[in-house]
């Protein structure tokens, strides 16, 4: 056979040149780059590649996908873009051509991820992270190779039970003019595993669907959800972090077409968004609502924190500094009780308490011979008291334990239970006056039971009087009331304890004591006379209850409660009648006062606006200012010494400072002559900042009086401001 | 005129709520009952009058170890120990899990870092990280003398592993120090902690 070499060779190098093209494509389907990187990063935990979509190449215009795959190691994740209450979620820094521009990361539905009592959300198995990339006019492929190279270096947090951050290069050549749809379907699955916006909404945005704020909880409506999810059981997912609490449980419930549910807020959730977007899901499928938010976020009580020198101040003023006043007992806990039972005993002879105290003797002047039922109605009184006042104090640590800022003497912080007394002193004034007696309104045999048992009838008054003695504070009780804040609840206790037993202990005393008893006068026909007085200081104290609603409802409010208690007065006598004339005026007085109060009750618990600064009447030259967290701090870094007055409209030790030392010309020169800057704290309305202000101080109860001045220890004065004592100070200044 | 004090004995029936609420900023702290690494308990209230760091701390988690070989943690405790400020570590890490350490080495690993806290306390049982709220390691927390909490959150403001970020970030820890032994309240009492998840024990 005759070989033509030509041809063999001819072959030979055919197919070496085949083999070498093959290889040269093969290289760049590789794809291949720079030495040092490529696309793929393989830890221990995870393997990550960068791939890319480009179904039309690289071209302006045209859609250009990259992606991180990542192929998790069993039992181990990363995070989605909220990761939870731990974590952090992946991260990307692109390095692209010129005219490439890359977008956000599109998020697939992450899963939750639970631990004990912790929650995450994030990827196990495998996940593909996609991002778009825009290509601008501006983009031109490599000359000679015809593609783009695009860098990223990306850092994660794989988790199993522990974490390990994790960081990659990654590098990856996309041929510019042909097709790279390799990866096609594990991006189409990706994108449709991404979150779909809620129906009927302009980029999920649907005005309906709100989250609204209750509370410490968030209230969920979600409007625009297919219809073959309804009564189906949804996760959620927010989209920011640090605002709920993710591992806690939460309800939800179909409303119809409408989707809610109550999700506990974070403790200390520190973000705020608005709106807030959030991811809820169903067989695999998330759809995305972006919620109005309705309502404030809960505002971090100011925690201002009370200045060294402040403290030392407080100390002092504890220990009793010479030049104060008061003495009052250092703060350990057999010295309070001593100071509370003092407080207690003082407490009887405040402007609040005397109509009660008047109501007391009278009931004394009925048993005045009978020495057993004296002792008996002395113990029961007392126990009415001490039960009352302890009652009070678990209320308040109940009520603070449950982050209420509540101080003494909440009660008349509210326009209703102002009213409330109001009304209630008004019957019992008309009462005493004769205007109806109470035997007329019930059966006579409910009536008698009652008369029958003067011991509960003690009790009851003890309770009475404890109501209405709590918003006044005497001198003695500051301090102890301020420790009871800081104290373990059954010593706090045992010091309301005392101070109820310190306003029982006169009533007490005249049980027991028969030299007492034995000095009041014998029952006679003053005792109606009496019984007809007592009704005037009750009425004062009616007086002064629609002042302080004045206070808090403005004129309208003031007098919206005088109408109803005229109509109630009213209904008092309607129903004292006897005969036709009852059946008659009865139901008449009724449908007024039921007339009056739809029209006028609005009145009375609106309260006003803001109050505006206190100026005090009648000297022009006092200007007090509004006080605000840090006011004061700011004044004294300028230079100027400060005056702070902690007052309330319903709190008659500091009115009563108020219309005396206060209003006193020779303070009011000192003040102008030391240029000194007034602040009033106003706590009729319950001020949260001014609540945490006061238990700055020690204390729970107005009034509070402090001077403070630039480079000297700030002066805490007695609650009954003496005038001596105020004028030194500042002459110190 | 017996009625009438009936009338007003409306039940101060009060259903005082014993729970306590989850640790707040701007509410009473939680008080702490733990021992320390040499047996001895300590308690919250037995630093009343100063202010506390609480720091909730795992050697095991490499964010605490960025703050820790880097020596910010324990510059910033220095910082803390000057102002006359209490440091108190604490571990909540379960015994069953794998980053335990027993006190002694929890101690020794400590001590190699320069970091001396005021105590060591361990929390085998997660009592006090759940009192707090505690989820992340590190997770810090400011109490002030008054035994109020004012900080909450994250010892900086860059939320990463990486050692070159502690420069560029926020120590919220130290700025908050600062602030409230000057008597300001805190420009940034609520943060964001990170970190590696506490691993509790499962609540029986």
């Amino acid at each position: 056979m005759h070989y033509r070499p030509t041809s063999l060779l001819a072959k030979a190098i055919f197919l070496i040149a085949v083999m070498l093209a093959g290889a040269g494509s093969w290289a760049q389907l590789q794809a291949k780059g720079g030495a040092a990187t490529s696309a793929v990063v393989t830890t221990p935990h995870v393997r990550a590649e960068l791939i890319a979509h480009a179904p039309q190449g690289v071209e302006p215009g045209q859609p250009l996908w990259l992606g991180l795959q990542i192929t998790h190691q069993p039992e181990w994740h990363t995070y989605w873009k909220n990761p939870g209450d731990s974590g952090l979620p992946i991260e990307m820094a692109w390095t692209l051509p010129a005219g490439l521009d890359a977008g956000e990361i599109a998020w697939p539905l992450p899963k939750k991820i639970p631990i004990g009592t912790l929650a995450n959300y994030g990827y196990e198995g495998t996940v593909l992270l996609p991002v778009p990339v825009t290509v601008a006019s501006t983009f031109a492929p490599k000359a000679l190779s015809n593609d783009a190279t695009v860098r990223l270096h990306a850092t994660w947090l794989v988790c199993r039970k522990e974490c390990i951050p994790e960081e990659g290069d990654f590098t990856l050549t996309i041929p510019a003019r042909s097709t790279t749809a390799m990866h096609g379907a594990a991006f189409d699955a990706a994108l449709a595993a991404q979150p779909r916006p809620v129906m009927g909404s302009v980029q999920g945005v649907r005005p309906d669907s709100n989250a609204r704020i209750e509370g410490n909880t968030l209230q969920l409506s979600v409007q625009g959800l297919p219809v073959e999810l309804r009564g189906k059981t949804l996760e959620l997912f927010p989209e920011t972090p640090e605002v709920i609490e993710n591992a806690a449980a939460w309800t939800q419930a179909w409303k119809g077409a409408v989707w809610t549910a109550e999700v506990p807020l974070s403790a200390q959730r520190s973000n705020s968004p608005d709106p807030m977007p959030v991811v809820l899901a169903a067989d695999g499928q998330g759809y995305r609502a972006e919620l109005k938010v309705l309502g404030a976020w809960p505002t971090v009580a100011a925690a201002a924190t009370v200045s060294p020198a402040l403290e030392a101040a407080l100390k002092a003023n504890a220990a009793g500094v010479p030049a104060s006043t008061s003495s009052a007992p250092p703060l350990t806990l057999l010295a309070a009780l001593l100071g509370a039972l003092l407080g207690g005993l003082i407490l009887n002879l405040m402007p609040c308490v005397f109509p009660v105290l008047a109501i007391k003797v009278v009931g004394f002047a009925q048993h005045a011979q009978d020495r057993r039922a004296h002792r008996l109605s002395g113990i029961a009184y007392t126990s009415g008291v001490v039960l009352s006042f302890v009652a009070l104090g678990a209320l308040m640590l109940g009520l603070r334990a449950a982050g209420e800022a509540i101080g003494w003497g909440f009660q008349l912080q509210s326009p209703a239970v102002v009213a409330g007394l109001a009304a209630l002193f008004t019957l019992i004034a008309l009462n005493l006056a004769g205007v109806f007696e109470f035997g007329h309104f019930l059966p006579s045999s409910v009536a008698s039971l009652q008369a029958r048992h003067p011991v509960a009838d003690s009790f009851l008054t003890g309770v009475l009087a404890v109501a209405v003695a709590s918003p006044c504070t005497a001198p003695f009780m500051g301090a102890s009331l301020g420790l009871t804040a800081t104290l373990p609840g059954p010593q706090a206790l045992a010091v309301f304890a005392a101070l109820g037993l310190g306003l029982a202990l006169p009533y007490l005393a005249a049980a027991f004591v028969p030299a007492v008893a034995r000095a009041l006068p014998r029952p006679g026909a003053w005792m109606d006379t009496l019984r007809k007085f007592m009704a005037f200081p009750m009425l004062a104290t009616v007086v002064w209850l629609v002042w302080v609603l004045g206070q808090q409802s403005g004129i309208d409010g003031a007098g919206a409660l005088l109408i109803l208690l005229v109509a109630l007065g009213m209904v008092a006598w309607a129903l004292s009648l006897a005969g036709s004339a009852r059946r008659f005026m009865a139901p008449v007085s009724i449908l007024a006062l039921a007339l009056m109060a739809w029209i006028f009750a609005p009145h009375v618990t609106n309260v006003a606006a803001a109050p505006s600064a206190q100026a005090s009447t009648g000297n022009a030259t006092q200007q007090w200012q509004a006080w605000t967290p840090g006011a004061a701090e700011q004044l004294v870094a300028s230079g100027r010494p400060v005056f702070v007055d902690f007052t309330a409209a319903w709190c008659v030790t500091c009115q009563y400072n108020k219309k005396t030392t206060l209003a006193d010309a020779g303070v009011q020169a000192d003040f102008t002559a030391k240029n000194v800057a007034l602040l009033r704290a106003d706590w009729t309305r319950r001020d949260p900042a001014i609540t945490a202000a006061l238990a700055q101080l020690g204390r729970s109860g107005v009034p509070v009086y402090v001077l403070h001045a630039p480079g000297k220890a700030p002066v805490v004065f007695s609650e009954i401001l003496g005038e001596a004592e105020l004028r030194a100070a500042v002459a110190a200044l | 005129m017996l009625l009438r004090r009936t009338l007003f004995a409306l039940p101060l029936l009060l259903a005082a709520a014993g729970a306590q609420a989850a640790a707040t900023v701007g509410q009473p702290a939680p008080e702490i009952t733990l021992k320390d690494t040499t047996g001895k308990t300590v308690r919250l209230s037995d630093f009343k009058g100063k202010h506390v760091v609480l720091e909730w701390t795992n050697p095991g988690c490499p964010f605490v170890r960025k703050h820790y070989d880097s020596g910010n943690m324990p510059a910033t405790q220095k910082d803390a120990a000057g102002k006359d400020v209490v440091w108190l570590a604490v571990n909540s890490t379960e015994k069953a899990s794998g980053d335990y350490l027993e006190p002694a080495k929890l101690t020794s690993w400590l001590k190699q870092r320069q970091s001396v806290p005021t105590a060591i306390l361990m929390d085998e049982e997660g009592t006090a990280g759940r009192a707090y709220g505690a989820r992340t390691t590190p997770h810090m927390y400011i109490v002030n003398p008054q035994g109020q909490l004012i900080y909450a959150g994250g010892i900086d403001s860059i939320a990463s592993a990486k050692v070159d970020d502690i420069p560029r970030a926020t120590n919220y820890v130290k700025t908050g120090l600062a602030e409230a032994l000057a008597g300001k309240p805190l420009t940034a009492s609520t943060t964001r902690p990170y970190g590696c998840s506490i691993k509790y024990k499962d609540p029986a």
